[in-house]
């Protein structure tokens, strides 16, 4: 019994098309991380949440969008509300804009999350401050999957200081990277939004990327472990 | 298909606040969001180019600047911004583009593909529009537009518009060169009408009669009833096409003093315009200010003449009156308002004995004045015999100048660089015009190719016109054939280049009240004149209005009419805001000028404006490539 298991203390009990989803799911093949990106799918994903505690608050919505061949495809975006049994506090709400009525019309969090991963497929994950969107997804899918998400995640917030460390000190947010490439947002605090705002930013981290002969998610994961030493010495 | 989500919608949103996206339906909104990818630019990062083959593509900038450049001179031409959409000719023509699109700052564009874009040709109507008419579409809303600011009846406006077979709907009544005055005249009684056409054959109009000639030629000198009409008409009549535009018509009964106009298709009469079929013409005011002026008896009644033209002018533009006719009516007016002036001037005075014609240069001769407007006029005369120029020049001198002050009296203010008939420079014999012009071809020297510039657009006024004639064929036959001058002129016209953009390199200048303000004159129109002046010298059009010299020169130059008919638009819409800013500083009680700021413009119009600003580029690139400058 893992550790998530003991702290939720109750296993989850899925109905069978459930889970023969989430077997399909399990099966499909594991990502190439060494491919170029210019001939990859990946996924960029941010969530909203009832707050910033990570061991506390419970995953809102998830917003994605897919980066493949190195653009935006537009259609190929995701969005959705789980539905909360207690919706969160009025100053929560005024972040993120999903109000109570649209948190209890949310979508039977299972099923938000199978859609989610039917979304995902086994693209490798990209995001901006990991550990946060992670934790939450994570939390989440134990709690209403029943079972370990371990999936690769690669964190812009560790990536693009390595890429251009003249601003690594200045620049801490995505606010701060998004406004020096201008990167307008449609909707700050709408997970799908800061989604499109993070993918906009890993387009720009792109060639910068290339510049330095990364050219796969597998090389800009051992610029972000680099990056994390360097912050650690920091 | 499920519900679009908040990103397609987001995305649908913001193209919405741009053309041609804005007047798209919005599910076609939807359609196009729902297939468009997000792709990133570095800054200098190039787009697309020639060398990228056949274009796959249609991109529309989300942020950021692209930098238009012609490949074949490598001269940067055009800016795009959020919004703009390219390459419309290559994708529609199939075909790769001439010009490379480079990121000038971080740039993110939505691009659709190729298919996707035909799909959405054939799918919207409003975009299909635009992208086949491009300036044309743009330019119908703006002048939608105005007339919605203005809220007035756009019944004059259209009816200014109307070709002339829609007003001439009568059957004209004729008869022919053989047939007797009084059976004639019994015509005309029998029509209650004020004019017959003389026709020979199929409808060939031959000559007029009206019932104003009859005291001239009929009661006074007692003309026998039983004259052939051959011998009472007025011969040779002027015609003009039913396509033609009313305020053309108006324009010609102005100009002449004529009350009936023939339309004529080909050599066939097909209806009578008459002074009353142009109501609306007559209701904005044409037909009374020419009929004073005319009139006029002393430059008291000139004065107040020229304040109606002035009024005249700032009501068309309130009614959205089109630039290329409002500027030729305003023109056309103050032609016939200087015309009286002579007159008047030469009757009170024993010096006009001499020969002399009248010459109006720069935008005078052009006929393209604006509502603010100096003089700039000249006279050419014929040395009589036994006298040398010097001495003719001495008679005509005090004549001019009383001309001169009568003009400023009348609100058309002293040229500051003196060009005026009053100056001795500009008051010479057709010899002394010759040698002049020659000096200025064959020098070639900055200041030369300036005084080409103002007076090489020449036009005569009043008096011999012949000599105006033969100094035109002459400076013709000069410039036709002396290839350095028009090389020279070229490079000149290249040296003013239309700016980029509005936004980054927007040519705004001046100082004080002008800061952050654009010359409309200085940037807008001149490169499409000083060009036009350039293709009419060289291929021997004799026009000397911008749009008459490129309709004319186009053709043997094998430039398509719709590039022709693209920079005319261009050259009007410029023309136009030249006018509004006018009228507004006006209204406002402020000196007028040719200057606007850009920021005072909504959006459709600064697009157009962009787009006009194209198009004059495209104009220079034709003469950089035909002088290889």
């Amino acid at each position: 019994m893992g550790l998530f298991d003991r702290f939720f203390g109750r296993r989850v009990e899925l109905d069978p098309a459930a889970r023969q989803r989430l077997e399909t799911w399990r099966a499909r093949p594991e990502p190439g991380l060494s491919d170029d990106f210019r001939a990859t799918r990946l996924v960029v994903v941010d969530v909203e949440t009832t707050g910033l505690d990570l061991a506390r608050d419970r995953l809102i919505a998830i917003g994605a969008c897919a980066v493949e061949n190195g653009q935006v495809v537009m259609a190929d975006s995701f969005e959705i509300v789980l539905r909360q049994d207690k919706t969160s506090t009025k100053d929560n709400i005024l972040i993120h804009g999903i109000g109570g009525e649209a948190q209890r019309d949310g979508l039977e969090p299972a099923e938000a999350l199978l859609r989610f991963l039917d979304f995902l497929g086994k693209s490798p994950l990209v995001a901006f401050h990991v550990t946060f969107d992670q934790t939450m997804i994570k939390k989440a899918v134990k709690e209403y999957l029943g079972f370990e998400f371990k999936h690769p995640w690669l964190d812009l917030a560790y990536v693009m200081p390595g890429l251009l460390p003249e601003h690594a000190r200045r620049y801490r947010a995505l606010d701060d990277w998004s406004g020096h490439f201008r990167i307008n947002n449609f909707a700050r605090h709408s997970a799908l939004a800061d989604a499109l705002a993070t993918a906009q930013l890993f387009l720009c981290a792109l060639p910068l990327a290339e510049a330095k002969r990364s050219t796969c998610y597998r090389n800009l994961q051992d610029l972000e472990k680099a990056q994390r030493w360097i912050s650690w010495e920091n | 298909m499920a519900a679009p989500n908040s990103l397609i919608l987001a995305t649908a949103e913001h193209l919405a606040r741009f053309a041609p996206f804005d007047s798209m339906a919005k599910e076609h909104l939807i359609w196009l969001a729902e297939r468009l990818k997000l792709a990133y630019y570095g800054k200098g990062e190039v787009l697309l180019s020639p060398d990228h083959g056949d274009v796959k593509r249609f991109y529309i900038i989300k942020q950021g600047a692209v930098q238009v450049e012609q490949t074949e001179t490598g001269g940067a031409w055009l800016e795009l911004h959020e919004g703009e959409s390219f390459p419309l000719g290559a994708l529609l023509g199939g075909r790769t583009t001439v010009s490379s699109f480079k990121a000038l700052t971080d740039v993110f564009t939505y691009e659709l593909d190729k298919a996707d874009f035909h799909a959405l040709l054939k799918l919207s109507p409003a975009f299909q529009d635009f992208c086949t008419r491009r300036i044309a579409t743009l330019l119908e809303r703006s002048q939608r537009s105005v007339q919605a600011r203005y809220a007035t009846s756009t019944a004059e406006q259209q009816s200014l518009r109307s070709p002339l077979s829609s007003i001439a709907r009568r059957k004209p009544i004729t008869c022919s060169p053989d047939t007797p005055l009084r059976q004639a005249l019994e015509t005309i009684q029998e029509n209650t009408i004020s004019a017959i056409v003389v026709v020979e054959g199929e409808d060939r109009p031959v000559g007029v009669f009206t019932v104003r000639d009859l005291i001239s030629r009929v009661i006074l000198p007692g003309t026998d009833l039983n004259t052939p009409m051959r011998e009472v008409m007025t011969p040779n009549p002027v015609s003009l096409a039913p396509t033609a535009h009313a305020f053309e018509a108006a324009m010609l009964m102005a100009r002449h003093g004529f009350r009936h106009v023939l339309v004529a298709d080909g050599d066939r009469l097909t209806g009578v315009i008459s002074e009353k079929d142009l109501f609306s013409l007559q209701r904005v005011g044409v037909t009374q200010i020419s009929a004073s002026i005319r009139g006029a008896a002393n430059l008291d009644t000139l004065v107040k003449a020229a304040e109606d033209i002035r009024r005249l002018g700032h009501n068309m533009m309130a009614q959205g009156v089109a630039a290329e006719q409002l500027t030729q009516i305003l023109s056309t007016l103050n032609d016939i308002l200087t015309q009286r002036i002579i007159e008047l001037e030469c009757s009170a005075t024993q010096d006009c004995r001499h020969a002399f014609c009248w010459l109006a240069f720069g935008s005078e001769g052009r006929l393209e004045q604006t509502l603010s407007t100096d003089q700039d006029n000249g006279i050419i005369f014929t040395v009589p015999e036994g006298e040398t120029a010097d001495q003719a020049r001495a008679c005509l001198l005090p004549l001019a100048e009383r001309i001169n002050r009568a003009l400023d009296a009348c609100g058309f203010p002293l040229c500051k660089g003196e060009i005026m008939a009053m100056n001795p420079k500009w008051c010479l014999s057709l010899d002394e015009w010759k040698a002049t012009f020659a000096r200025w071809i064959d020098a070639g020297d900055p200041e030369s190719l300036l005084n080409a510039s103002i007076f090489f657009d020449f036009r005569p006024l009043l008096g011999q016109e012949k000599l105006a004639e033969e100094l035109q064929a002459w400076l013709l036959a000069k410039t036709t054939t002396t290839p350095r001058f028009l090389h020279q002129m070229a490079a000149n016209a290249l040296r003013n280049r239309p700016p980029l953009g509005l936004v980054r390199d927007f040519v705004v200048d001046g100082e004080g009240d002008q800061a952050n303000t654009l010359d409309l004159k200085l940037n807008g129109t001149t490169p499409f004149v000083d060009a036009a002046r350039v293709l009419a010298l060289a291929t021997g059009v004799a026009a000397t209005g911008t749009a008459a010299r490129l309709r004319g020169a186009g053709p043997k130059l094998n430039i398509p009419e719709s590039e022709v008919e693209a920079w005319l638009s261009s050259f009007f819409f410029i023309q136009m805001l030249r006018l509004n800013g006018q009228h507004e500083e006006m209204e406002a009680g402020k000196p007028m000028d040719n200057r606007i700021d850009p920021d005072q413009l909504n959006d459709l119009d600064r697009r157009i404006l962009k787009e006009s600003f194209r198009q004059a580029r495209k104009v220079q690139a034709r003469l950089a490539l035909d002088y290889k400058v």
